[in-house]
C-alpha cells in the first residue's frame, strides 16, 4: 500500500490547566504519549485534518502554541533519533488482543 | 412583428415541478453541488444513505466553523432598509416549488440587495471562472430559494478561507441553466431509483469521498474490461479489531480510549479512531457509556462464547442503503438467481482449496490425483441443475479434501515428540485439536463477514446458498465459502507448521477439545496476520490485503445485486 499515513512528532505549550488537560486527553486518542506535552502519531490525512480541527476548537490562539512536525511516510520512515534514559519505538499499528 | 423578425432561439419551455407534496423531502442545496460534480455521487448519498468522511469532508467541516453559529433572525425581503447594512449567518431557508433546502453560511444585505457567500476551505482554484462549477451551482441554487422570498440577489462569493480570498460569481443565464438542469437530474434520478453509471477513467474519482463504496474502476473494468482499475479504493485508514477474552476483562472507555482492565487493574488500552470492532469472547464486560459510545461511532461489537462460537454481534441505528437490502431479498426469493451465485461460491470454494492443497502438500504420496478430482468437480458445480445437486458436489470435494489434509500437516522430526493428527473433520464439539483449531477459524471468518456485510448495508441473515434458519448468517456463510481454504484453513495449517501452537495448548474435556488462553490468543494474532497479508488481485491487478478484499468483495456482491454488474466476480488464488 502507499505511503498513506505519516509520522508525526506533536508538542504543545498550553497555559491553562484545564486546557492543557483536555488537548492531553484529545491527544492520546490520536498517538503515544512520548513525553510531557510530547507526542508521537500516525496520522492518515483524515486523521490530520480531524486532529488538527479538534485542537483548533480547544486553544486560544494567542496564549498557546502548538507544534505538528511531519516526520515522513509512517511505514517507511526511520527517524534518526538519540534517546537518552528511554527506548524510542516508532508507533506500529497492530490489532489489540487481550 | 413578423416571422422572419424573430430572434433564432429555440425558447426553453420551463417544466414546473409539481409542487412537493406528501412525504418527499426537500433537496439540500449541497446535493446540487455533488450532482454537479458526479450524478452518482448525489445519487450514493441522497438515495442510498451512504456517507465516508474523507480529509477533505473534515477540512470542508472546519471551514464552516465559524459561520456555523445561527445569528439571530434576518429580515424578511420586505423589512430590508435600503442603506442598512446587514449580516445574516447560518441561515436556512427553503422553497417548495423548487422542491430545494439550502443552509446559507452568510448573507450579506446592502441597499435592499442581498448576497450569498458561501465558504470553501483551501485555496483559490485557479481556473477561467473563479471558481468550479459544482461550487458556483451550489450558490447558485442559494440565489434561487432567496429570490422565491422574494429578495433581491445579483450575485455571489465564494470565500476561500486558507488563501483568504472572495471571489465573486455572477448569476448569468448561462449559470442558471446549468443550475436548473442540475437540479432536475438531481430530482429525476432520485425519482427514477436508477444509479448513474460512475465516470470513466475520471481524474475527480481520485478526490471523491465515496470512491471505496462507488468502486468506479473496478464497475467499469467488469463491465467492458477495457481500462485497468487505480488502486483508488485501497488507499484508506485502516482500524484494526480489538479482542477481548480475558477471562473476566472489564472494557470502558476514558476520554478518546477503551481501557481494558480486569480485577479493576488496566492490563491495555487501544484508542478508540484505531478500532474497527471489538470482539468479545466469553464472561467480558462491556460499560453501558463505553456500548454507546461504540454504538455512535459505529464500531460494532461481536459477542462469542468462550469457545469462539458466534452469539451475535451489536451495531449503532444500522446501515441506510435499504435499496441494497430491498435488492437482496428480492434476489433471493429467485431460485434461478440463488442457483447461480450459489454454483458459482462452490466452484470457487473447490478451486481455492485445491490451490491450497497444491502448495502446502508435504507427502511423498502424489497429489496430482486430489488436484484433478477437485478440478472435476469445480467443473461439475458450475453444471449443477439444483441446490441439492450442488450440496452433493461440494459435500464430495470436501471430503476428498479433507481426506488430504493430513498431508498438509508438518510431522516432528522425532518421533516421541507429540503431533497433529487428523483423521475426518467433525465440529459441534471437536474431538481433536485440528478440528478444534478449524472450528474457531470458521467462527473468526463467519464473523468478519457477518460485520463486513453488515457495515456495506447487506443483511447477513438472509443467503442464496445456505438456507435462513434461525440466527444462521446466511449471506456470511455463502460469501465465505471461498475464503475458507485461503483463509481459515491456511491459517491452521501455518500456526501448526509453525509451531506457533503446539498440542500441549488444547484442553479436553467431556469429549471436546478447546484451545487454551495462550494458545488462543497466539492464533487470532495469526489469523488477523492473514487478514493483513498483501495479494494482487486477480482481476484488478493491485495489490490490496484480505481486510479491504472482503469489504471490495461485498461491494461488488451488492453492485451485482442491483444490477451493475452481470456477475459476482468471485475471488479465487493460483
Ligand atoms: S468515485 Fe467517481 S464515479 Fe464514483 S461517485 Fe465518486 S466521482 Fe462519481
Amino acid at each position: 500500500m502507499a505511503a498513506y499515513e505519516h509520522l508525526y512528532i506533536i508538542t504543545y505549550d498550553i497555559r491553562d490547566p484545564k486546557r492543557w488537560r483536555r488537548v492531553f486527553r484529545l491527544m492520546k486518542g490520536y498517538g503515544e504519549w512520548l513525553q510531557l506535552s510530547v507526542f508521537q502519531c500516525r496520522l492518515s490525512r483524515k486523521r490530520h485534518a480531524e486532529l488538527i480541527a479538534l485542537l483548533d476548537g480547544i486553544i486560544h490562539h494567542n496564549e498557546d502554541h502548538i507544534l505538528i512536525v511531519n516526520i515522513g511516510p509512517a511505514e517507511t520512515v526511520k527517524p534518526s533519533v538519540v534517546s537518552l534514559g528511554k527506548d524510542f519505538e516508532v508507533v506500529a499499528r497492530q490489532p489489540v488482543i487481550v | 412583428m413578423t416571422d422572419n423578425e424573430r430572434p433564432p432561439v429555440q425558447l426553453e419551455l420551463p417544466l414546473p415541478f409539481p409542487e412537493l407534496s406528501g412525504d418527499m423531502p426537500l433537496l439540500p442545496a449541497r446535493m446540487i453541488n455533488e450532482y454537479q460534480y458526479c450524478p452518482r455521487l448525489a445519487y450514493l448519498e441522497w438515495v442510498q444513505g451512504e456517507w465516508a468522511a474523507s480529509a477533505d469532508t473534515v477540512e470542508g467541516d472546519h471551514a464552516h466553523r465559524r459561520v456555523d453559529k445561527p445569528s439571530k433572525r434576518f429580515p424578511e425581503a420586505d423589512e430590508l432598509d435600503d442603506t442598512e447594512k446587514l449580516h445574516g449567518r447560518s441561515i436556512t431557508l427553503s422553497s417548495n416549488r423548487l422542491g430545494l433546502i439550502a443552509k446559507l453560511d452568510l448573507i450579506e444585505a446592502e441597499d435592499g440587495i442581498v448576497t450569498p457567500i458561501d465558504y470553501k476551505r483551501g485555496k483559490r482554484p485557479h481556473v477561467a471562472r473563479g471558481a468550479y462549477d459544482p461550487e458556483r451551482v451550489q450558490l447558485c441554487v442559494q440565489a434561487m430559494v432567496l429570490r422565491e422570498h422574494g429578495y433581491v440577489c445579483e450575485e455571489g462569493a465564494l470565500y476561500f478561507v486558507q488563501s483568504r480570498e472572495r471571489v465573486r460569481v455572477v448569476f448569468d443565464d448561462e449559470l442558471e441553466q446549468l443550475t436548473q438542469n442540475a437540479i432536475n437530474g438531481l430530482r429525476l434520478i432520485a425519482a427514477g431509483g436508477h444509479i448513474p453509471d460512475p465516470l470513466l477513467d475520471s481524474p475527480k474519482c481520485s478526490g471523491c469521498s465515496l470512491v471505496g463504496i462507488c468502486l468506479p474502476d473496478e464497475v467499469n473494468y467488469l463491465r467492458h474490461a477495457d481500462l485497468e482499475p487505480r488502486p483508488l479504493a485501497v488507499m484508506r485508514d485502516e482500524a484494526l479489531p480489538v479482542y477481548v477474552q480475558a477471562y473476566k476483562a472489564k472494557i470502558g472507555k476514558k476520554g478518546e480510549e477503551l481501557e481494558i482492565s480486569i480485577d479493576d487493574e488496566k492490563v491495555q488500552t487501544a484508542r478508540l479512531v484505531d478500532v474497527s470492532q471489538v470482539v468479545v469472547m466469553g464472561n467480558v464486560y462491556i460499560t453501558t457509556p463505553c456500548l454507546q459510545d461504540l454504538m455512535k461511532r459505529e464500531i460494532p461489537v461481536s459477542w462469542h462464547s468462550y469457545g469462539g462460537w458466534f452469539v451475535g454481534h451489536t451495531v449503532g441505528t444500522g446501515h441506510k442503503n435499504v435499496e441494497l437490502r430491498t435488492a437482496q431479498y428480492k434476489a433471493s426469493f429467485d431460485d434461478k438467481t440463488c442457483l447461480a451465485i450459489a454454483r458459482n461460491l462452490v466452484r470457487a470454494k473447490i478451486q481455492n482449496s485445491r490451490t491450497l492443497a497444491r502448495r502446502n502438500w508435504r507427502s511423498d504420496v502424489p497429489v496430482e490425483p486430489l488436484l484433478d478430482a477437485l478440478k472435476n468437480l469445480a467443473d461439475k458445480a458450475l453444471r449443477a441443475t439444483d441446490l441439492p445437486q450442488l450440496l452433493g458436489i461440494e459435500g464430495g470435494a470436501a471430503a476428498q479434501y479433507f481426506a488430504a489434509f493430513d498431508q498438509l500437516i508438518k510431522k516432528p522430526d522425532d518421533s516421541k515428540q507429540l503431533s497433529f493428527d487428523f483423521n475426518t473433520r467433525n465440529r459441534r464439539p471437536p474431538t481433536d485439536p485440528v478440528n478444534a483449531l478449524l472450528s474457531f477459524a470458521y467462527a473468526m471468518l463467519t464473523r468478519t463477514w457477518t460485520m463486513n456485510l453488515s457495515a456495506v448495508g447487506l443483511d447477513p441473515y438472509r443467503g442464496f446458498y445456505h438456507q435462513p434458519r434461525y440466527g444462521r448468517p446466511a449471506l456470511a456463510l455463502d460469501l465465505m465459502e471461498p475464503f475458507r481454504p485461503i483463509i481459515a484453513d491456511s491459517t491452521v495449517l501455518q500456526v501448526i507448521n509453525n509451531g506457533e501452537v503446539r498440542p500441549t495448548d488444547f484442553v479436553s474435556a467431556a469429549g471436546s477439545v478447546n484451545l487454551n488462553d495462550g494458545g488462543r490468543k497466539r492464533f487470532i494474532a495469526a489469523f488477523e496476520r492473514r487478514m493483513s497479508q498483501e495479494i494482487t488481485h486477480p482481476l484488478f491487478g493491485y495489490k490490496v490485503d484480505y481486510r479491504r478484499l472482503f469489504e471490495i468483495q461485498a461491494r461488488l456482491f451488492g453492485r451485482y445485486l442491483l444490477g451493475e454488474l452481470p456477475e459476482y466476480p468471485n475471488f479465487t488464488t493460483r
